[in-house]
């Protein structure tokens, strides 16, 4: 892996960690989602750093050189976040409509009352 | 039995009166109106006329608004639960002999089908329809011949399936979720009028949506619904 290659990712972990620390302040971002970032950007920073752990793995699994490990890595990393936001999505999806039916029979009902009143 | 009739409407401000006074006419059975978030004036149309409607805040399709309808029919008593269009293709006349299925042939489901005496026309239309029956009756063995009538009736089991599980939706895969359960599905003869105002939702690109959804849900998601055994 080039000196290039692993500054670009050192510099790119720690704007991330900078970046959630900041939305965690503005309350803009909750704890529990940024510690998934925060780790990612950890890992990075280690593969980083760390070139021999990279490249002993790479080579045990036969990889031909050890940035396409460090981009599986990432790959499967972003793909697990797509499949938990898409799991978050469904679930809000679910409570917004259960919203919106208690409000449609909430109403219905307060009509009732009123027309029960008015006559 | 309390009954209670269905109807989800969504921009139908030229049918809905029509619709409601065919109801009041030819049964005797209570009917809640599910306004989809209409942005016509379909909900000041039901105001109008003291109908009894829900009226959804925000548009949710048709899935929603059928279990919107089930969830107050479950909260209400209901014994039977029937969907009806609101769009005046269905005609209340037929809804009777859905009910007298439910009550003296004690099936859980009945669907009022186009096609039991007469024969499926040759159209793209009716093409998924027998693409869908072909796939239940390999999935379920059974012989369904309108899977995508908009005219169904639902016993009180049926209905809190309905309430129990977000997933199911007014569509062909939930028949066969429901005859892997266990639960008996059977048609009666009706006719259905072409609509006369408003649109049909199915354009080609949603059609082709749809066929794939229903494909991938019966095939793959309900068909591997658990069977449960009998006389449990």
């Amino acid at each position: 892996m080039s000196i290039t290659l692993r500054v670009i990712l050192i510099v790119c972990s720690i704007i991330s960690c900078i970046l959630c620390i900041k939305k965690i302040k503005q309350a803009k971002l909750k704890v529990e989602n940024a510690i998934v970032w925060m780790l990612g950007s950890f890992l990075l920073i280690f593969m980083s750093i760390f070139l021999g752990v990279v490249e002993w793995c790479a080579t045990g699994l036969g990889f031909e050189a050890p940035v396409n490990f460090v981009f599986v890595i990432i790959i499967a990393f972003l793909l697990i976040e797509v499949y938990l936001n898409n799991l978050k999505i469904t679930e809000l999806n679910e409570k917004i409509k259960d919203l919106a039916h208690h409000i449609a029979i909430n109403e219905y009902k307060i009509n009732n009352e009123k027309e029960k009143k008015d006559e | 039995m309390k009954t209670l009739i269905i109807v989800p409407a969504y921009n139908e401000e030229l049918n809905i009166e029509k619709t409601i006074s065919d109801i009041k006419n030819n049964t005797n059975y209570d009917y809640i109106i599910i306004n989809d978030c209409s942005k016509d004036n379909t909900k000041e149309v039901c105001l109008k006329n003291r109908y009894h409607v829900l009226s959804l805040p925000v548009n949710y399709g048709l899935t929603s608004g059928i279990q919107l309808g089930m969830k107050y029919a479950y909260q209400n008593g209901y014994d039977i639960a029937i969907q009806f269009d609101g769009d005046g293709q269905h005609q209340a006349k037929y809804l009777k002999d859905l009910v007298k299925e439910i009550k003296e042939e004690n099936v859980n489901i009945a669907i009022g089908s186009r096609f039991i005496e007469e024969k499926k026309p040759f159209s793209m239309r009716m093409l998924g329809s027998r693409f869908i029956s072909l796939a239940i009756r390999l999935t379920t063995f059974k012989k369904i011949t309108d899977p995508t009538s908009g005219m169904r009736a639902y016993d009180r089991k049926a209905i809190e399936a309905f309430v129990a599980d977000a997933s199911l939706t007014p569509e062909p895969d939930t028949l066969v979720y429901m005859l892997k359960k266990n639960m008996k599905i059977k048609e009666v003869q009706v006719e259905m009028k072409e609509r006369e105002f408003g649109e049909s939702y199915l354009s080609p690109l949603k059609s082709v949506k749809y066929m794939a959804n229903m494909f991938f849900s019966i095939f793959l998601i309900r068909n591997l619904t658990i069977r449960k055994k009998e006389g449990r």
